[in-house]
Parts: structure tokens; C-alpha cells; sequence
């Protein structure tokens, strides 16, 4: 395979990992961010906290103990998902998980707190008010998204320890330049990193776009 | 405040203390340190001789680069191909051979492709090729790799591409666990595999041919491109662990581990 | 239309509100009147039920509030907080809000905007996003909100306390003008005794927590129920 038909590989399994990872930690951190923000029982606290400490999780550590679960020897070995690219997604997935929930419950909770209540009393349904609530912070939750989407994009430990960066199967962008480096072929990973990034500027590009769009300043 | 600043300048102030004088940056494999060796020599040769060894532990590639680039003082590498290359371009000045292993041929113990039976390295690759068996490769320009390519070639075989052949760009500890997880065949130095044996569901099911074996040389850096090496101690590096006592710790290293040494110490012949 | 009975409302271990009796009447507008931090706000809540009491009943149509749907009672009522508290949207779309999520449509929705717009004088700021409002202009926006819905009753806490004095009057005769007009049953949290004189055609006096005593502006002033009352009143020109 040429390096370039590789290049067009590698990215766009970068892309799909990423991509599956960041809807994954959305669907999950959303609702358990909004739960968080709006909701009142004991041990919110709590839970805020550790979702704070997840949110600096190294993602070495998730790499690490992921495959430790995911190894023929290991809890979940049946499961045969190391060394796939399923893997780092699954991996992935907890790391960005914990940072769209801690953003989202505090994007909400930077709202006034009488809003509620407010959208209560006109009549809203709970599902009405959530929506609500998500639009009127929309730009704190966007932000969260690509918060999300840049801790898994750019991360190469957990990618590296549960995908085996295996040619053609679980090659991402990110193992691809440690590899390259490796081999001391300094241009190349120089031009997967261009690569990388114009990559992660294009899509932020876009999502702040959707962000910034209706503010008038 | 003022403590907060205080204490940042502190901390600044001792990151930047410069390579002292008595420090040597060597510069190796991940295969050559995962075998555990450097544990052993480096202290020795800092107790003997006083100099710090900074080890830099990367693939072959990335090895010759950092020394082509001044950044290290001596080169422990066994990939003869590139480091003739590199000794002909006058990066290094010296280079001596230290010692030797043998690459051997691990595997799942049911061994589908049934190379143990095989008289030869490239009589098992050949059968690997033919029975389509899952082998992990390298694939990272390290010796181990140029290597396993060698034989491949040499068997006029071309895997590259094959569902079959997977290629981990990852150091050989890496290398073997995923081997073990896909339970495929590797090419691997047998001081990395007796390492990690315990580890790994894989075993050893060729070894012995001669053209497995895997010499190690230690070349020091041209002070001629790079005036800043620490000559003196990239020589006292390469004369330790080419002296009785240094050849002696390569002997006996892994004995009372694994049962058997994981290198032969080199002992005065022409280096191939 | 609507009776409390026997009323506790407990807000962590505090007491924070209790009524033994309360009737309010269709188309009369209560106001409610104490100092702050008296429990008036709490009324409201409890009457909107967001939240629950501790003991005792709400009935609202003869109906305990515990047995109703929550979501269709307060589609029948309408709050109006002391913050305008609009959303991040044009004018047009907060005055329609509450009728967005009662699911109405589009046209109907356009139609009862425009009315109530122009009843508040908000006809030209229709486009102009809720950021870009002035303090009064943002409270009318808010009023509009509550009465384009045709609320049974309009629950109202001290809407017009963040506003400046020649504005604040100039919304209370609007207000009143309304009230009155559509004979909507109300309930006007104030802590001013000026206003809820003004306001009102029934007064309620709420101190520390609890419902002091009930009855017209005249009926208060002329025999205050016991001496916190008596303090509450001298507190203020009269």
C-alpha cells in the first residue's frame, strides 16, 4: 500500500473512533451531566467530584486497565475485543465520557436556577423544559462536545495499549506519528501531525460554528 | 503570594540544571532494555568508572537518528545493516562488537503450521506463508524487524499485505502480547522472549539455525560532527563492557533467572 | 376556586410556611403581602405545585392539587417571577414560549402574540432579541408571556421589585387595568403594603412563616389580627 492510500486509511479510522466515541460519551454524559445538574439528592456532591477527578483521568490509565479486562486473561477476555478497533473506542469512550457529563452539569448549573422553575410555570413538560434548558446553554455544551472530542482525537496511550496500532486494523493518526517517530522518520510524523491537526481545527471549525450561531454581539 | 512565586521559581531553577560532566547518554533499543541487561551493566559500569549513563531506549531507526543528530554519546544496536551505514557516513568514530543472541521463533504451543518439524528458519517461514497462520510483525524499521524481513526475503516471500500478517509498529514486549492475545507466530531475540515467557501464552518452536543469530555492536559518536559528545565517557562506556569483568556481566546475566544466559559475550573475533 | 386547608410547607428541616385556612376566589386578585423572607414566595410555589407540603391540601377545582396531573395544572396557571427571566430568544418566541409547550400551532400562536404584544406596548420590539431589552421593557415581556396563555389563575411574586419607581408605576396601572378588565383570579406577592393595598381586593398577611390574618385593605389597617401585624403595618408610611 502506498503511504498516501495508508494516510487516507489511517485518518479515516482515526475519524470513525474518535467520531463513535465522542456520540457514545454525548448519549451517556448529556443525560447523567443534565441529572447531575438539575436534580437534588444526597451524594450529588459526591458524585460531581469523582466525575471532576474523571475528567483528569490519564488516559494511559484507562488504556492500561481496559486491556487488562479486555486480555484473553481478563474479565471481559471473551469478548476477544483487544487489539480492534472497538477497543479504542470502548477505551475512548471512558475518557471523554467523564468530561462532556462535568461540562454539561456545568454548563447547566451556570444557568440561573429559577429558569426551572420558570419554564415550569409556564406549562413545560419536564422534556420540554430539559430541551429548553440545553438551547439556552448551548453554547457552554458545545463546548463540552469539543472538549469531548479533543481528549479522545489527540490521546495516544489508551489508542496504543488496546488497539496494538496493527497496520491496517487499529492504526490511528496518533500511533502512526509515535511510530514514525520511532523509526526516525521525523517528516513523515511532522506531516501526519499537520495532518492531525488541520483535522481537529477543521471540525472545532465547524462546531463553533454551530456554537456561535443566533449570538448577536 | 509572593510564597506561591517563590516557590515556582524553585521549581524552575532545578529543572534546569544542564547534563552534568560525569554523564553519558547512551543511546539503545526498547528489545535491548526490555531484556533487562542495562539494569544490570549500567550500575556496574557507574560504580566502576563514576560516569552516569542516561539511556534512551527507542527503535534502531529512531536509535541512529539521535546519534546522527549529536544527541547522544554512544550507540548500543544490533542492526548491522544500518550501522554500517552509519559508520560510512563518519557519524561514528569507533565500533566494536559486545556480544550476541539468536532470534528464535515463538508461537502458539499447538503450532498450526507445524514448524517445529522444519529444518530450517526459512522452512518454517515458508510453512507459516503457505498455511496462511497468523504472524505478528514489528514493523517498526527495529533490527528484530529488518531481520524478519531479511528472512523473508530471502524465502522469496512477500506477506506484506496478507489478512494474515499483522504489523504492530510497537516494541517487542508489545509485540509479544499481542502475538499471545492473536496467538500467532513472532520473530523475537531470545533475551526479550525469556523476559516476558511469563507473560505470554506463546513458546519457543524454532531456534538454532545459524542464520538466527543477532550480533549487538557499540559504536561511539563522531566528536568530529558533534564536538560536545562526551568522548571520554562514550570510551570508557564501550572499553567497560568489552572488559573481562564488563563480558563477564553478559555472561551470567539471566542464568539464575530463566536457567540459561540470554546473550553470549563476545569474545574476540572478527565482528560479521 | 382554589382552598387551603391545614397547609405545612417545609423547606429542608425548616418550617417555612404555614396556613390553617385560605380561600381564594375566581376572578378576585389576592395579594400577599409580609416582610421578606416571610414564606410569601413559598405560597406561590406551593400553589403552582412545584413544591410539595409536608401536610395538608391544595384544591383547585374542588380537586386535591396531589391529584392532578402536574404538567396539565400548570398549563391551566401561569407564573411571572420577580427576574424577567427570559429565554435567549427573540421577543416574539419567550411572549409565545408557553404556548409552545402547550402545542399549539404556529399560526394560532402568531396570531395571540401579536394581540398581547400590542396590549403591552411591545408591538415594535416583536424582532429584538431578549438581551437587548431595558429592565421595564423586559418585565412586560414577561407579563405578556403569562397572560397571552388565558391563565385560570396568574401567580404573580413581586414582579415589578427589580424595576425603577416611574416604571414600576406605570406597570402597576397597566397591570391593574388588566386584572380587572378580564376579572383573572390572581395571586400578587408583594412586600410592599402600598401595593397590595393598590393591587388588591383581598389582602393576606404572611409574618415568619405563617398566615397572619385575611381580609380587605381597609379590614387589615383598621384591625390588625395580632401585634406582628400591628408592627408590620407601623413599619410603613400609610
Amino acid at each position: 500500500m502506498s503511504f498516501d492510500r495508508e494516510v487516507i486509511q489511517i485518518t479515516l479510522l482515526s475519524l470513525q473512533v474518535s467520531g463513535i466515541a465522542t456520540t457514545a460519551s454525548l448519549l451517556l454524559g448529556l443525560p447523567f451531566g443534565t441529572w447531575l445538574a438539575l436534580g437534588d439528592f444526597r451524594g450529588r456532591s459526591f458524585i460531581l467530584s469523582i466525575i471532576n477527578t474523571g475528567m483528569a483521568l490519564p488516559p494511559v490509565v484507562v488504556g492500561l486497565v481496559v486491556a487488562m479486562s479486555l486480555w484473553r486473561s481478563g474479565p471481559l477476555g471473551d469478548l476477544r475485543l483487544i487489539y480492534t478497533p472497538w477497543a479504542i473506542v470502548l477505551a475512548q469512550t471512558i475518557i471523554a465520557a467523564p468530561v462532556v457529563t462535568g461540562l454539561t452539569a456545568a454548563a447547566l448549573e451556570s444557568l440561573d436556577p429559577r429558569l426551572q422553575q420558570q419554564l415550569l410555570g409556564l406549562g413545560a413538560s419536564r422534556i420540554q423544559m430539559i430541551l429548553h434548558l440545553w438551547r439556552e446553554a448551548r453554547l457552554p455544551l458545545l463546548a463540552a462536545l469539543m472538549a469531548g472530542f479533543g481528549s479522545v482525537i489527540s490521546e495516544v496511550g489508551a489508542s496504543m495499549m488496546v488497539g496494538g496500532n496493527i497496520r491496517g486494523q487499529t492504526r490511528v493518526l496518533t500511533t502512526a506519528i509515535v511510530l514514525e517517530t520511532s523509526k526516525g522518520e521525523f517528516e513523515r510524523a511532522l506531516a501526519l501531525s499537520a495532518l492531525l491537526l488541520i483535522l481537529t481545527y477543521l471540525i472545532n471549525l465547524a462546531l463553533t460554528w454551530i456554537q456561535q450561531r443566533g449570538v448577536k454581539r | 503570594m509572593k510564597k506561591f512565586a517563590l516557590l515556582f521559581l524553585l521549581l524552575l531553577a532545578s529543572c534546569s540544571e544542564a547534563v552534568p560532566e560525569n554523564a553519558v547518554i547512551l543511546v539503545s533499543t526498547t528489545s535491548t532494555q526490555d531484556s533487562g541487561l542495562l539494569d544490570v551493566l549500567l550500575p556496574a559500569f557507574t560504580l566502576q568508572t563514576g560516569y552516569q549513563v542516561n539511556l534512551i531506549a527507542t527503535g534502531s531507526g529512531q536509535a541512529l537518528k539521535i546519534a546522527e543528530q549529536g544527541n547522544a554519546d554512544i550507540v548500543l544496536l544490533h542492526s548491522p545493516q544500518a550501522e554500517l551505514k552509519f559508520m560510512q557516513e563518519g557519524f561514528g568514530l569507533e565500533r566494536r562488537p559486545v556480544m550476541h543472541n539468536d532470534f528464535v521463533i515463538v508461537g502458539p504451543s499447538m503450532d498450526p503450521a507445524s514448524i517445529r518439524a522444519q529444518p530450517t528458519a526459512l522452512a518454517a517461514f515458508e510453512e507459516i506463508f503457505a498455511s496462511a497462520s497468523t504472524f505478528v510483525s514489528r514493523g517498526d524499521e527495529s533490527g528484530t524487524h529488518v531481520k524478519e524481513l531479511s528472512l523473508w526475503d530471502q524465502a522469496d516471500l512477500d506477506p506484506a499485505g496478507k489478512d494474515w500478517y499483522l504489523e504492530t509498529g510497537q516494541g517487542q514486549g508489545a509485540t509479544l502480547s499481542i502475538a499471545s492475545e492473536k496467538q500467532g507466530y513472532a520473530l523475537t531475540d531470545r533475551g526479550t522472549f525469556l523476559a516476558y515467557r511469563s507473560n505470554v501464552d506463546l513458546v519457543i518452536l524454532f531456534e538454532g539455525d545459524p542464520i538466527l543469530l543477532n550480533v549487538y555492536h557499540v559504536i561511539t559518536v563522531n566528536p568530529e560532527k558533534w564536538p560536545h559528545v562526551n568522548l571520554m565517557g562514550a570510551q570508557a562506556f564501550a572499553d567497560f563492557v568489552t572488559s573481562s569483568e564488563g563480558q563477564q556481566i553478559i555472561r551470567e546475566y539471566g542464568v539464575e533467572e530463566y536457567g540459561q544466559p540470554l546473550f553470549i559475550p563476545f569474545v574476540g573475533s572478527e565482528s560479521p | 376556586m382554589i382552598q387551603i386547608r391545614d397547609l405545612l410547607i417545609r423547606r429542608g428541616k425548616i418550617d417555612a410556611l404555614r396556613v390553617d385556612s385560605l380561600d381564594i376566589r375566581r376572578g378576585e386578585t389576592l395579594a400577599v403581602v409580609g416582610p421578606n423572607g416571610a414564606g410569601k414566595s413559598t405560597l406561590l410555589l406551593a400553589l403552582a405545585h412545584l413544591i410539595k407540603p409536608a401536610r395538608g391540601m391544595i384544591t383547585f377545582h374542588n380537586t386535591s392539587l396531589g391529584e392532578w396531573d402536574d404538567v396539565k395544572y400548570r398549563r391551566m396557571i401561569a407564573f411571572v417571577f420577580q427576574d424577567p427571566l427570559l429565554m435567549d430568544l427573540s421577543v416574539r418566541e419567550n411572549i409565545g414560549l408557553g404556548l409552545k409547550f402547550r402545542g399549539l400551532e404556529g399560526q394560532e400562536i402568531m396570531t395571540r402574540v401579536n394581540k398581547w404584544a400590542k396590549t403591552m406596548g411591545l408591538a415594535s420590539l416583536l424582532n429584538r432579541r431578549a438581551g437587548q431589552l431595558s429592565g421595564g421593557e423586559a418585565q412586560r415581556v414577561s407579563l405578556a408571556r403569562a397572560f397571552v396563555l388565558g391563565p385560570e389563575l396568574l401567580l404573580m411574586d413581586e414582579p415589578f421589585s427589580a424595576v425603577d419607581p416611574p416604571t414600576r408605576a406605570q406597570l402597576l396601572k397597566d397591570l391593574s387595568r388588566l386584572l380587572s378588565r378580564d376579572h383573572r383570579t390572581t395571586v400578587f406577592v408583594t412586600h410592599n403594603l402600598l401595593e397590595a393595598a393598590q393591587m388588591g381586593d383581598r389582602v393576606a398577611v404572611v409574618i415568619g412563616g405563617e398566615l397572619k390574618q385575611v381580609g380587605t385593605p381597609r379590614q387589615i389597617k383598621s384591625r390588625p389580627s395580632d401585634a406582628s401585624v400591628r408592627a408590620f403595618l407601623r413599619e410603613l408610611p400609610y
